[in-house]
């Protein structure tokens, strides 16, 4: 019975992508493939635990500051009302910002920028369109899958300050639902313009080894993107 | 064509993107030398940093930081708290880690940067295993308080070890009192933390060459020994100033053995049996039988505990007070035994006129944690080769006149200070106070200084009492210092008996006094150091 369960969900996709290729192979003449190219800004709405390990006083916590960053994506078409779009942003420095207590001990805290990472977040969605392929407008929705990898981990000077020394991070990479909602303009023949609103789950363990002195947290950045790009279809 | 490329290629790009992942700056180096002396980790780990206005606040928000300050003087420096890691060698020359203390000043100030003198503290005994004597965070590390207070917002590096089965160490015994081991422990972490100091937050602080050793209670002895181990490599000490310290080791084993039991006893005895059974080996196979009675079969590997002193107290692991039988050895029992020893070994009765009679008295009780036998065996190698200050001085107080047979006794007579006939060659202070009822003064400083006095030049050696008994007086260079200590405790014992304090008799006041005495004379002594120091 259980198994059942399992294996009903990855049937019922099946097939649903299957009646999509069917209803794609009739509509050969609108090109399948768009690129896009836009700005790609994340608004965090971080939630942490406060850091914990030897030596952190209680209430100190960390906050991402959020950031901007070139966006590019690919879309394929799969029928007159369904697109796959791999949504990429060029990876951007996140900083981290303290928060908590204004020192830690005597040395600045909150609003004190401690940390950088780089990530790179793939985002698959399926998207559904609302009119038809002729309309200038095109309202979309989409759900999808974000995967979160960061690189480039390094602490500031004054975050080495606050945290006792020379510290390396490591942040576990996130796997999460992501949903869309946009719109899209036919500016002139293959080109269009594009504006979009996304959320999606990212959550991390983050360890911070300070000398041999391990402290963590978990983190939920809470990201929405908002996405401003130019789309050329092929 | 191009729906053919195009996807792939994206793919491609991400997969390239992300194959960057993984770098991040780096910590600190982590050296796997076992070499004594090397710094496990580099740079050091600071668990705090305060500047002069913060270690202010956060000592004046506690009562007795209060007093400190007042002690002390304010902070001139702020003070940054490292933790150190380093090598070094157990009771029985096996490797191990340990940690430590770097107490580094800052700020502005002219005294609080550049080339500044080091101060090298050993503290005194713990029965807390997890202590850190780095870690200022922690409320109950008052001995780190009293040195960043006392020394390091004042100008002054200071470097202290927590020794050997402390804190991260795992060697599973502490060697305690053990001079070689803890001397050795102090010259390690000492190459340590100059190795650390051009690596911290202030690389322009760097040591001027002034090495200033100290030390309260075990750390007086430790501090001594170093004095002694570093004159021996030829390396260069300013000043020393040993304080509380059981020098005499043997001197006060025998006055322990004969019924003079200080306060603590029962926690110290345990540290010595397991200390020198690793070291020496010659503590659980002694023809008198076992060291410690059947009640507490444990007792030998009870302290350092990660388990409050009072829980082991309570939960009758060790007993708080009585180290001998109230049943003292008789002449039926021990026929072999001289009379006036079977009678030297009788409890010693309460004199209300000497409260530290109330000490030697309470050592005595059922449970009790030595055995009988132990201690015959114990007391009658102390009278067949007696030791020169007990229990009748001899003139220039010796060591016994050949090493002893009975096991513990024999490592006390390797273990104090007079072995090999050294005596300081640079000036030093030795402090106490005349009543201490935990580590006698007559008998280790008293002693240690009549032992020197034919082989040290005049004035080398200074003796300070913070608390001389009539007729003698607070006079001299200290005279200020001894008389804060008389008015404290004078203060303390008047506190003692007003509601606040607990509303004690004169008599209860005064037996808090004598449980007290130990502690409270140790800021007296620092502060006396600083203040020799400072004259160099």
């Amino acid at each position: 019975m259980k198994n059942l369960k399992i294996n009903a969900l990855p049937m019922a996709a099946a097939a649903s992508i299957a009646l999509i290729c069917i209803s794609a192979a009739r509509a050969d003449d609108v090109p399948k493939n768009s690129l896009r190219f836009g700005s790609y800004t994340v608004f965090y709405h971080t939630s942490a635990d406060d850091i914990s390990g030897p030596y952190v006083p209680p209430g100190v916590n960390l906050e991402a500051q959020n950031v901007e960053t070139a966006y590019f994506g690919y879309i394929r078409r799969l029928s007159s009302k369904f697109d796959v779009e791999l949504a990429l942003g060029y990876p951007p420095l996140a900083k981290v910002k303290g928060a908590g207590p204004a020192t830690v001990g005597s040395v600045p805290y909150n609003g004190v920028v401690v940390s950088g990472a780089r990530w790179i977040a793939p985002t698959v969605f399926l998207e559904y369109r609302f009119l038809s392929e002729n309309s200038p407008w095109q309202p979309f929705v989409g759900v999808g899958v974000n995967y979160t990898t960061f690189y480039d981990r390094d602490t500031t000077a004054a975050g080495n300050a606050a945290f006792g020394g020379p510290t390396r991070l490591s942040l576990t990479a996130s796997v999460g639902p992501a949903a869309t909602a946009g719109v899209g303009y036919q500016v002139s023949g293959r080109w269009h313009v594009y504006g979009s609103y996304s959320i999606a789950q990212v959550k991390s363990d983050l360890t911070a080894n300070t000398a041999g002195i391990e402290r963590t947290t978990h983190i939920s950045y809470g990201p929405q993107v908002l996405i401003v790009s130019v789309g050329y279809s092929f | 064509m191009n729906k053919n490329v195009t996807a792939p290629a994206i793919l491609l790009a991400a997969a390239l993107l992300a194959a960057c992942g993984g770098s991040s700056s780096p910590t600190a180096t982590v050296n796997v030398a076992t070499t004594p002396g090397t710094l496990s980790v580099n740079p050091p780990f600071r668990i705090a940093s305060l500047d002069a206005a913060a270690l202010q606040a956060a000592l004046s928000a506690t009562a007795a930081g209060a007093q400190l300050l007042a002690l002390t003087d304010n902070p001139v420096c702020g003070v940054d708290f490292y933790y150190l890691k380093f090598m070094t060698l157990g009771g029985a020359g096996e490797m191990t880690q340990s940690s430590g203390a770097l107490m580094v000043p800052t700020g502005a100030a002219p005294t609080c940067s550049g080339p500044r003198p080091i101060v090298e503290y050993a503290h005194g005994p713990w029965t807390n295993q997890a202590a850190n004597i780095a870690n200022i965070t922690d409320p109950s590390n008052t001995e780190g308080a009293l040195l960043a207070a006392m020394f390091a917002a004042q100008g002054y590096i200071v470097v202290a070890p927590n020794y050997a089965g402390y804190d991260i160490s795992t060697l599973g015994y502490h060697p305690f009192l053990d001079a070689k081991q803890q001397s050795g422990e102090m010259m390690d972490i000492l190459a340590a933390a100059r190795t650390a100091l051009p690596n911290t937050f202030t690389p322009a602080t760097s040591d001027n060459g002034k090495l200033f050793l100290t030390g309260y209670s075990e750390g007086g002895h430790v501090a001594m020994a170093t004095l002694r181990a570093l004159e021996a490599a030829g390396d260069k000490v300013t000043a020393a100033a040993p304080m509380s310290g059981p020098y005499a080791l043997e001197a006060f084993g025998d006055t322990v053995f004969y019924g003079g039991v200080d306060l603590g006893s029962t926690v110290f005895a345990p540290l010595f049996a397991n200390s020198y059974q690793h070291a020496y080996s010659n503590i659980n196979n002694d023809p008198a039988g076992p060291i410690f009675s059947s009640t507490y079969p444990n007792a030998e590997t009870q302290l350092p505990s990660t388990t409050p002193i009072d829980t082991i107290f309570a939960e009758n692991l060790l007993p708080m007070a009585a180290l001998f039988d109230s049943a003292t050895p008789t002449q039926a029992e021990y026929p072999m035994v001289p009379p006036p020893l079977i009678a030297a070994m009788a409890v010693p009765p309460i004199d209300p006129s000497v409260p530290v009679t109330a000490v030697w008295n309470a050592g005595f009780g059922n449970p009790y944690l030595i055995n009988n036998n132990y201690r015959v065996g114990y007391v009658l190698d102390a009278a067949q080769d007696p030791d020169g200050a007990v229990p009748a001085p001899q003139p220039g107080v010796p060591l016994a006149k050949v090493k002893p047979t009975q096991g513990l006794r024999q490592d006390f007579y390797v273990n104090d200070l007079r072995n090999g006939n050294w005596s300081p060659t640079v000036p030093t202070l030795m402090c106490g106070g005349s009543l201490d009822p935990t580590v006698y003064f007559s008998v280790n400083t008293g002693t240690m200084a009549a032992f020197w006095q034919p082989l040290v030049t005049a004035g080398l050696v200074t003796v300070l009492d913070v608390d001389p008994q009539p007729p003698l007086k607070p006079a001299g260079s200290f005279i200020l210092i001894q008389e804060g200590f008389q008015a404290s405790q004078l203060a303390l014992f008047k506190f003692y008996q007003t509601a606040a304090g607990g509303g004690l008799s004169a008599a209860a006041a005064q037996q808090m006094i004598v449980e007290g005495y130990h502690v409270a004379v140790s800021p007296f002594c620092t502060l006396a150091a600083r203040s020799f120091f400072s004259l160099f």
